[in-house]
């Protein structure tokens, strides 16, 4: 009895002897020539990158004074961008904290305090985000007197919420929204900043 | 940590079942063998397990930081990237267990599939749990979750991981008995969803900058559209789970010409390598932004 070859070919399950495993090559054999082409494809287009970057880059306008080391480039609209992104889930924080402490800070000290401390948490926060953000050297003051702005209120808000009593945690209300008023101001004048056409030089 | 038993969030098989081959080779075995560790004795494969799957954590790791100061800002702005490709990633690694076990013959790390299907399942559950509470869409949580149509795939899959997660274990599978599989079978329903998911995401396939993958300047947004590297991996994850390919492969190796098959394959898993590679990138990217709780607009 002689022991089948080992290229015979395998058979399919009615015995007829066709070669099962045909449409298997032709499936693969074609899946696998598209993606020698798709690689290679890569591999070409892989070598104009930087060509590629610097043309966007100039297309998409980007300054020199908007060019930092920790980015090739940054254009106003991905500046604004960076800056909502932060802003804009940091502003419906606050609303939440002072709603919170706006409710209570007539009957509740605890609950009052804490909103306020959730409010300067938040606040140390987006100061973080914002000191991480990579502006341009004509805004990075703009930048830091928002921060200084805001942690002056922090610290405000970390001082009320010390309070031992209800009249001595309100006797900080105004004080606070000062504070807040300067802290927007800051923010308008950083905003227009970001908004406003980049100037050479 | 990954567990021995390969029970499964496990990948289903097809009606056309070609069973690999037994674990002969010396790799098998050399994983087989103890060694001491402290006072007891470990397998070489139970370490390699943990090494290869310890990686899954990475994306939720990344979000750490965030979650310990409950930063709502590192969660808006990064988590959805951080933890929705972390997800990806542990998807595509399930996926892949299966074909690399059938071209290598290596039966060893089986027991990695079941694990990146859980680290999947929990990468998941925290991308919408953290979408449902930090996103700015409107419609309260479930808005924030379903609200719009590429939401709304993502919310699917995340109910489908459910049951997976909830059988991925042996007393379920000796219970559901020839239903479990058909059960398992519900993650390819998750791989097709992603595709409709990173479709929607990125203008199916158009778009790049502000309205898909990559910053504007980007010089390299084909490599970074999202649609693209999910379909360069599903090629050959795909391919290999044709059963005529089977079929086809299973043949050349009964006849000792495995050389064929590689060489064939080659280029598919090549062009795998190449869109998991930008995959990790990203994670990489987001996944420091995330870390050092300062999220990337890009």
């Amino acid at each position: 009895m002689s022991t089948p070859s080992p290229r015979t070919p395998v058979l399919n399950r009615d015995g007829a002897g066709q070669d099962d495993t045909r449409a298997g090559k032709l499936i693969v054999m074609l899946v696998s020539s598209v993606s020698a082409v798709l690689v290679i494809a890569a591999l070409i287009y892989a070598t104009g990158t930087h060509a590629r970057s610097a043309a966007s880059a100039a297309a998409l306008g980007c300054e020199p004074g908007l060019t930092s080391e920790a980015h090739d480039c940054i254009t106003q609209p991905m500046l604004a961008s960076e800056y909502m992104a932060i802003m804009t889930p940091a502003s419906q924080q606050q609303n939440v904290d002072v709603a919170a402490y706006t409710s209570s800070e007539g009957s509740h000290l605890a609950t009052a305090e804490a909103a306020l401390s959730a409010e300067v948490m938040s606040a140390h926060s987006f100061d973080a985000s914002l000191a991480g953000i990579q502006f341009p050297a004509a805004m990075t003051p703009l930048a830091q007197a928002v921060i200084q702005a805001n942690q002056a209120r922090a610290g405000l808000l970390a001082e009320q919420a010390r309070s031992t009593s209800l009249t001595q945690l309100r006797s900080f209300d105004h004080r606070v929204q000062v504070a807040s008023a300067t802290v927007q101001k800051e923010m308008s004048l950083l905003l227009t900043a970001i908004d406003k056409p980049v100037q050479e030089g | 940590m990954p567990p021995r038993n390969a029970a499964a969030v496990r990948e289903p098989a097809t009606g056309h079942e070609l069973k690999p081959r037994p674990a002969k080779s010396g790799l098998n075995e050399w994983m087989e063998v103890d060694f001491k560790f402290g006072g007891s004795r470990i397998k070489r494969k139970t370490v390699w397990l943990v090494l290869l799957g310890a990686p899954a954590l990475v994306p939720l790791f990344f979000m750490l930081p965030a979650l310990i100061t409950l930063n709502s800002n590192t969660f808006a702005g990064s988590v959805d990237d951080t933890l929705g490709t972390g997800a990806e990633i542990c998807l595509f690694l399930c996926l892949l267990v299966t074909p690399l076990s059938m071209l290598t013959g290596q039966r060893w790390f089986v027991p990695l599939r079941r694990w990146y299907g859980i680290t999947m399942a929990f990468t998941a559950f925290g991308d919408a749990i953290a979408a449902g509470i930090t996103d700015n869409f409107a419609g309260g949580v479930f808005g924030r979750l379903a609200g719009h149509v590429f939401e709304l795939m993502g919310f699917l899959m995340v109910m489908l991981v459910i049951p997976i997660l909830i059988t991925s274990n042996q007393w379920s599978q000796r219970k559901l008995g020839k239903y479990w599989k058909r059960l398992q079978r519900l993650t390819y329903a998750i791989w097709g969803l992603l595709f409709l998911h990173l479709s929607l995401l990125e203008g199916f396939g158009f778009q790049s900058g502000t309205n898909g993958s990559g910053f504007e300047g980007d010089g390299d947004p084909i490599f970074h559209q999202r649609l693209y590297q999910y379909s360069a991996c599903s090629v050959f994850l795909l391919a290999l789970r044709l059963p005529p390919v089977k079929r086809w492969i299973v043949a050349r190796q009964k006849e000792g010409r495995n050389w064929l098959v590689w060489v064939t394959v080659l280029p598919i898993f090549a062009l795998f390598v190449l869109g998991f590679a930008f995959i990790i990138n990203e994670e990489i990217f987001k996944g420091v932004d995330s870390f050092t709780e300062n999220p990337s607009a890009e």
